[in-house]
Parts: structure tokens; sequence; C-alpha cells
């Protein structure tokens, strides 16, 4: 609870979280603005497609950096020092630290998208259910990218370090990701659907847009080819909760393997 | 005593047996069938009792809960005298075996003129069944199939064989295999229907001459299969969200001489996708945001594309296995509206641009190649990939418009995100000039 207060009253006095909200808002009454005219059928599925689309633009890069600095400032501070040096080690560390960003990241990103709801309601008819889905995608997303951000924080020595290693991440998931997979779609079989399989869902843009679309109900995996249904082998969810397990045990790891204690700023 | 005891055991048997039921069946059959021509029947809000058979010409006529249920063996209404009119009735539980010699349908019709409307249907293999039916009026049903996930073991919402000259509008059907199956049926005219959730919205065979307008095809599988079919018309139709693996706003598979008009193609993942099609022509269409605009296959030829806005898809246009022959990307000096990924200038103000647009592309390679590509078509890393193969020269050319048209498109809100942006940079930049660092980190402290 420390932590979460600490977090809060640190964002609270720097402009990062909140400006990087404001974008998130920004972005979210755009496409509303831009869907009013959607008024035919579905546009509400139209809407959160069109609006999860934009948004993966930005919540993945904006939670890089929150994740990161927000570490990266106790190493300034000095502030990781004596917390380490009283009763936490940096296991406990970055697991209440985590905790502490993921709540204050994703508070007043579901308040805000609770607002939203209220706007959307006079225009679209409301499926419950797929608002949850597509606001539960967007927490999720934060959620592993903060953790990655975490993980930034805990490495690198210096800003410059934390802005090359976010853009690089971002880029990754972003473009290379996939970018490699293209590559070596000529040679996906049957034999080796599964891997590439595995591959895809390994990117969590890809895994939480599919749980996503699928969620949703708007996109559907009827009538699949053997080689669909091969690399389909188990549903959306489940490819997302793997991804998600994998990349926050993983940026959890490394962060505790790699960690330095203080940085050179 | 005995007599007494008697009596109450042979009145209980009543209550056992509930022989209600069967003679409230026998009681609508009987009732039809003592019926003169042309009688007028109206039921009460009540369940009755199918199946029926209707042979002679009626009304009848239901109201909010009236329901014909039948009794799972067979079509629950059948029609077999001309000129009857059904109307405000549920009717459900129709057979669905698939191993019988005929294929079932909640109302099935065998004979012309009829009028069904403001009829709901569930529970049933197909919805209304017009067997070598014509000049019928379909209108105002709603038919709720058992969605997506049951395909094989459902029929279709509305099947039309051998039928002609029908009338179907203003129907709503939701989670059939296909919405409205046609073979065989030619000059049927096929107005404002709502179609949703099925696996095609439309799906034609050997059908010819048949018109649509004003119909809304929504999340299937595939938005319209048009297949085997020549001289349609399509006017005014709405294919929105047909998005899944695989699937389409519009299918032309062998499919000759039809005419698009007007429609919207709309967030699908191949707006338009034409197969072994000829000499179609799609005029006048917006083609939007799908992720492949219009997929052409190599043995689609002669297809005309004009005056139709293609814009914001991820791929306008994209020719498979090869350029088929004579497709033209313009009509009478009118091209298309490509909007703003092919900047255009027109110095002389005629509309067209001065330039022709050609569309270069690697991806149709890979789709020819690997069904798994239609997963990355959202994927930024496309761009990536298609700049990639610009580079090393593997790109070919998708198509060119020779007479671009050139739309000045009103587009007052991103200059305003733009100002609330600048603004806010602004705001920033002016307000903590001196302790930027603070925006990420470092715990207010100034620097």
């Amino acid at each position: 609870m420390h932590y979460i207060w600490k977090e809060w009253k640190e964002n609270l006095r720097g402009k990062g979280l909140w400006l990087s909200l404001s974008i998130i808002a920004l972005i979210s009454v755009s496409i509303l603005f831009r869907s009013t005219a959607l008024s035919f059928d579905k546009g509400f599925y139209v809407l959160l497609i069109n609006l999860f689309d934009s948004l993966i633009y930005f919540i993945p890069i904006l939670c890089l950096f929150i994740g990161a600095f927000s570490i990266f400032q106790e190493k300034e501070q000095k502030t990781l020092i004596m917390l380490l040096t009283k009763k936490d080690n940096y296991q406990s560390f970055l697991w209440k630290k985590s905790l502490a960003l993921y709540t204050i990241v994703l508070a007043p990103l579901l308040a805000w998208f609770f607002v939203y709801l209220a706007f959307l309601k006079f225009n679209f008819v409301i499926d419950g259910k797929g608002y949850l889905v597509f606001v539960l995608s967007i927490a999720l997303l934060a959620i592993v990218f903060l953790q990655m951000g975490a993980c930034i924080g805990s490495f690198c020595r210096s800003r410059m370090q934390i802005v090359g290693a976010a853009v690089f991440v971002w880029f990754y998931f972003f473009f290379m990701h996939d970018f490699i997979l293209l590559s070596v779609l000529p040679n996906v079989s049957a034999d080796n659907v599964i891997w590439f399989s595995l591959a895809y869902f390994l990117n969590p843009l890809e895994a939480v847009r599919m749980f996503l679309e699928t969620g949703m109900g708007v996109y559907s995996f009827g009538h699949m080819s053997n080689l669909l249904q091969a690399f389909m082998w188990t549903k959306p969810a489940y490819f997302l909760i793997g991804n998600l397990a994998f990349w926050l045990i993983v940026s959890y790891l490394i962060a505790i393997l790699f960690h330095r204690k203080e940085g050179n700023e | 005593m005995k007599k007494v005891t008697l009596f109450l055991f042979i009145f209980s048997l009543f209550f056992i047996m509930k022989p209600e039921k069967n003679m409230a069946a026998e009681n609508l059959q009987q009732r039809i069938d003592s019926m003169k021509e042309g009688a007028v029947v109206k039921l009460q809000d009540r369940t009755y009792e199918g199946n029926l058979v209707i042979r002679k010409s009626m009304t009848i006529i239901g109201s909010k809960n009236t329901v014909i249920k039948g009794n799972g063996h067979g079509n629950v209404i059948s029609i077999k005298a001309p000129h009857v009119k059904l109307s405000h009735l549920t009717v459900e539980h129709s057979s669905m075996s698939r191993d019988s010699e005929e294929e079932y349908a909640a109302i099935k019709v065998y004979t012309n003129g009829n009028t069904i409307d403001h009829i709901k249907i569930r529970n049933s293999f197909h919805g209304i069944y017009l067997s070598q039916a014509h000049h019928n009026t379909i209108s105002d049903n709603e038919i709720h199939g058992m969605g997506k996930g049951e395909i094989a073991g459902q029929g279709n919402g509305l099947q039309i064989y051998y039928s002609n000259h029908n009338l179907l509008s203003h129907n709503t059907i939701e989670g059939t295999r296909d919405g409205m199956f046609f073979t065989y049926a030619n000059n049927n005219k096929i107005d404002e229907n709502h179609i949703s959730n099925t696996r095609y919205g439309l799906h034609y065979m050997y059908s010819d001459q048949n018109t649509f307008k004003n119909n809304i095809f929504t999340m299937n599988i595939g938005g319209a299969a048009i297949m085997n079919s020549n001289h349609l018309t399509l006017t005014k139709n709405q294919f929105i969200f047909n998005y899944g693996n695989q699937s389409f706003g519009l299918l032309l598979l062998q499919a000759n001489d039809n005419h698009i008009e007007n429609n919207i193609f709309y967030m699908n993942q191949r707006g338009i996708y034409l197969d072994q099609a000829t000499r179609n022509l799609f005029q006048k269409n917006k083609i939007m945001q799908n992720q492949i605009g219009i997929e052409l296959w190599a043995s689609s030829n002669q297809q005309t594309f004009t005056q139709n806005q293609i814009v914001e898809n991820n791929f306008p246009a994209i020719a498979v296995a090869g350029q088929g022959t004579g497709n033209a990307w313009s009509k009478n000096g009118k091209g298309n509206d490509w909007g703003s990924s092919f900047p255009l200038t027109d110095l002389n103000q005629d509309g067209i641009g001065d330039f022709p647009v050609t569309y270069q592309s690697s991806l149709h390679q890979l789709i020819e190649d690997q069904e798994l590509t239609s997963l990355f078509l959202k994927s930024p890393a496309i761009t990536i990939y298609e700049k990639m193969n610009a580079l090393l020269g593997h790109n070919e050319k998708m198509f060119t418009d020779r007479y671009p048209l050139v739309t000045k498109t009103k587009s007052h809100l991103p200059l305003y995100i733009v100002i609330v942006l600048i603004g806010l940079a602004l705001l920033i930049l002016i307000k903590g000039r001196h302790r930027l660092c603070i925006t990420f980190g470092r715990n207010g402290k100034k620097i």
C-alpha cells in the first residue's frame, strides 16, 4: 500500500502519466467524433476495433516509458538503496513496485473508459460483454508493457539507455517480430505450423488483438482449413494467458538477474 | 362408492394424459381443413401444436404470443395451396434431420402467390423454404438460427429453390447457416433485408437476373457469395464488418455480367473478392477500411471499376496469380477515387488527376502461396515488408488507373486534433521549460 501511495504521489507531481492519459483520452474522443457517422449497424464494434488499432500505437510505448522511468527514479533519488538496505530485497521491491505501477496506471485508465462508456451510450447500442473484453484487452496490454518497462528501468544506467531500450522493444514488437514471421511465412507447413503459431502469439500485440476480436465476436474462425486449425490449436484467451505469463515472468526474471542499483545520472 | 371411485379414476386420467395437446393440434388442422377457400382464421395468444398442412387458399393471422410448434418431424407449416397468407406468428421446432429425403423448414412453400409476413422463426432447420414457388412475398420476418458455432447442423434463413419472381423484403436473419440461399432461382427482388452472424449472408448458385437493393450484411463469414450466376444487380447494399479469417464483403465466383453500384464495403477482410468472374461492372461503390479493398485473381477478366471510392484500405487492390486480361480501372475517362494514399494534382480542375495512379505490391505472392498471410494484413510490419520488397525490386504492378478521380475531402477534425496537441505541447513546454525531466520521473525535483 505504501508503494501504491508513493507511486501515486510521484505521478501526481510528474506529468508523464497525465500526459499519457490525455493522449489516450484525446484519441478516444477523436475516434468517437469520427465514428458518429457510423450510425449503421454494428457501429459500436467498428468504433472499438478502430480505437484499439489506434491505441496500440501509443499504449505500449507510453507504458514502457512509465514503467522504466518509475524504476529509474528510485535509483536516481537513491531511494532504491534505502529500501533495499531496510527489509526489502530486489525481488520484493520489484514485485511491490510492479503492483503499484499497475494500480496507478490502470486506475485512471479504467476510470476513463468508464466515463467513455457514457459517451458511447449516446451514439450506439452497447454490448456490455464486448466492451468488457475491450477494456480488459487494453488493461492487459498496459500490464505487459509496464512490466517490460520496469525490466528496462531495472537494468539501464541512464535515461538515454532507457529511451533506446524502450524504443527498441516497441519497434521490435510493433514491426520486427511480425516482419521476421512474414519472412519465414512461405516455409510454414502443417509440420511446423505449431511453432509458427507459438512465435506469432508471442507478440503481445497479436495475442491481445486476437483475444479482442474473437472475444467481441467480430472475428470468426469458422470453416478453417487444416493448416489454420493446426495454427489455432487452442483458444485465443489461452494464447493471451500464455503470452502474459511468459512476458511477465521473463521481464521479472531479467529485471532481477540484471538489475543495477544505481544510475549514472 | 365404487362408481364414484371409478369416475374419479377415469377423470384423473384426463389430467395425466393431457389430451388437450393432441386435441389442439387436431383442432387447428381440422379447423383449417374445414374452412372454405379464402377464409380468414384468427389464432389466439397461445401455443398450437403442429405440424400443419394448408391445402386451401386462406389467411391465417396470429397475434403477439401465437406460437405454432412443430413435432420435430418434417415441416412445421407446409403450404400446398396458392394465395395463402400467414402473418404474426411464431413458428418453431421443425425437423433438424439431415438424413431425410427432403430438407425441412419452419415454413415450406410449394405454391405460388403466397404472402408470409411478420413471422418469427426459431429452432428450425431452414427458416422459410420456397420450393418451386413463384410470385410469393416474404417480408418482415425474423429468423434466428443457432449461431456461428453450428454451421452444418442447421439450414438457411431463406432457402429459394427453383423459384422465380418472388419479393423478399425487410427480413431479419441471424445466426443461420446462410442468410439467404438461392439455387436456380431467377428474377427475384430482394430489398432491405438485414443479415448477420451467418456463414454467407447471401449464397447464390445458378441464379440469374435477380436484384438486390438496400440489404445489410454484417458480421458474417462472407457477406455475399455469388457463384455461377449472371446478370444480377446489386445496389445500395451494405457489406460491413465481414471480418473473420478469409472473409469477404462480396465474392463473385464464376459470375458474369453483374452490375454492382452504390454499395458500401466497409471493414471487411476483403471488400470484393473476384475469382473466375468476367465482365462485371463496379460503379460508385464505397470500398473503405477493408484489409484488402479488391482481391482480383488472374482468372477474372474484363472487370470495369469506375467512380468507386477506394480509400483507407490497408491494400487498395491486389491482383493475385497475375493480371487478368481486359480489366479496366476507368470508363469513359472516369477512374476511381483512391484517397490520400495516392496524392494527385489537378491543375486543370476537371476532377481527374493529371497523371495516372499506379499501385505496386509484393503481397500477391504471399497471398497466393500461404493462406496464413491474412493474419498479418493489419500488422504494421507489412508496410516494412512492402518497402523492403520495393527496394529489392520484387514488387509488381497491381493496377493502373489512367483517370483517377480527385476529390476534396472535408476533414476538420484532424486539424482540430493537431491544434489541441500543439496547444498541449506548448503548455507543457512553457510551464515546465526548466523542469522537463520531471515529466517522466525525478519525483517533481527541479533541475
